[in-house]
């Protein structure tokens, strides 16, 4: 089961263990210059705020309303990048392992292939909590991807249109696979008392910071160092006869008032405005393997890319910009390390 | 007052037969399957509510949440039932401990993101 608190996703599986329960969140950020150099990670800028489609049902076309699930304002000038993290277990010293496929436009951001429920190993299609902090965009190479990007769904520049040839779906597709019940008590066996260092639970971030709606896709932007980690346990561990779904449908943040009475977030900062105020970027660490990049979404042109060979201009801010305050991070996050930067 | 079962049902068949002829006690009774004669007894409250089965096919006609008229009728659905009997001890301090709250925060304990066909 999949609950909404606090523009949270946390997908439940009671029926599998107690504590089998994750939380995926869907954070804010700036859109890093598409240019062709590879960028540090950009920070979050807190959630995106997230709604049932069902609240709003007479104000939304039929078909959102048919996928179910929940919807969220995008402006074009922004970014996303995906947060994801397990429920720590004191006892076992450990977070409940989960396998997570992720798709845009029902294409798979790791692989790039079209949707289809289940996971699969060759080639790993899914990516695992809590070796993957977070996903920013499509794995186009190994350690490097391209960063998740808003574009109007139909004009051609979305994942799902270069590779499909069509703008039916748009959105976030999320899948979510708790491992099985024996496998984690025997990988993670309890520990003595007196072996439980005092550590907290990872806490959440604060966040700071009958019309059609018009819908937005998920299009490739700049290129950003990211490695997407291969699944350290096997395919085998996964309880695959267990699993939740959600359909995050996008709106332009234009419409987003008229269709909820709400105000979207306001504009994000430019990267050249975000590095101009000396604000840090991030870089993480983490030495375990990571995947090859998907030959599909290597083929992908960038937003901009596509946009020069149409002689299109769809970005009107993408000056080249050089981070100079980047913090490390490194895998074992510190209580609250998440990317997050005041304003 | 509030109004009873076939009080609610009177009403709301009128309302719509205001605009909508087919929803005269006769049709009504013919469309659920049972006599009009029997129907119109229920409306004025001299003959106990009818089956689950009926009532939910007068809910449909209606437009009505088949389990608000069901507990209008004095009824709880067999679905919720058959929730209750697998763990009655657990399901009765539920509903027990959430009978004070308001609706929201009802509402926050068991609202679920709905999956549906994409």
């Amino acid at each position: 089961m999949i609950f909404l608190e606090h523009d949270r996703l946390i997908f439940s599986f009671p029926e599998v263990h107690e504590n089998a329960t994750c939380h995926i969140e869907l954070m804010r950020t700036l859109r890093i210059p598409d240019d062709g150099k590879d960028y540090p990670l950009p920070p979050g800028l807190g959630r995106f705020p997230l709604r049932y489609v069902d609240d709003f049902a007479h104000r939304l076309p039929e078909s959102w309303l048919t996928r179910g699930g929940v919807m969220f304002p995008m402006y074009q000038s922004e970014a996303l990048w995906i947060r994801l993290y397990g429920t720590f277990i004191s006892t076992r010293e450990t977070y409940y392992p989960f396998a997570v496929k992720i798709a845009t436009g029902k294409i798979n951001a790791v692989t790039g292939e079209a949707w289809a429920d289940g996971i699969s190993e060759a080639p790993q299609d899914y990516v695992v909590i809590p070796k993957q902090p977070w996903l920013d965009g499509y794995t186009v190479e190994k350690g490097f991807i391209r960063q998740f990007v808003a574009m109007p769904l139909g004009s051609g520049y979305s994942a799902e249109e270069q590779i499909t040839g069509e703008a039916e779906h748009g959105g976030i597709q999320i899948i979510a696979y708790p491992m099985k019940r024996e496998v984690f008590e025997e990988r993670f066996p309890e520990v003595k008392d007196s072996d439980i260092r005092v550590r907290s639970k990872m806490k959440s971030p604060k966040a700071m910071g009958t019309e059609r709606a018009p819908a937005m896709g998920l299009a490739p932007g700049g290129r950003m160092k990211q490695e997407i980690y291969i699944d350290p346990y096997g395919i085998d561990d996964w309880d695959t006869g267990k699993f939740s779904r959600c359909f995050i449908a996008i709106a332009n943040s234009l419409v987003w008032r008229s269709i909820t009475g709400e105000n979207p977030p306001t504009m994000p900062p430019t990267a050249e405005e975000y590095t101009r105020m000396d604000l840090p970027w991030f870089d993480y660490y983490d030495d375990a393997p990571a995947l090859n990049g998907a030959d599909t979404l290597k083929g992908l042109k960038s937003v901009a890319e596509l946009g020069a060979e149409n002689g299109d201009a769809p970005l009107p801010e993408n000056q080249s910009v050089t981070p100079g305050n980047i913090i490390a991070i490194r895998k074992d996050l510190k209580e609250n390390q998440v990317r997050e930067e005041k304003w | 007052m509030t109004k009873t079962f076939g009080e609610y049902v009177r009403s709301r068949r009128e309302e719509l037969r205001l605009t909508d002829p087919s929803y005269s006690v006769r049709q009504v009774a013919y469309r659920i399957g049972v006599q009009p004669a029997y129907l119109s007894s229920v409306e004025r409250g001299l003959q106990s509510p009818p089956s689950e089965e009926k009532i939910r096919l007068l809910a449909r006609e209606l437009n009505e949440d088949p389990d608000v008229l069901l507990a209008m009728a004095g009824k709880v659905s067999a679905d919720l039932l058959e929730v209750i009997r697998t763990r009655p001890k657990l399901f009765a301090r539920l509903i027990r401990e959430l009978k004070h709250q308001p609706d929201r925060t009802i509402d926050h304990v068991t609202r679920q993101v709905r999956d549906g066909d994409w």
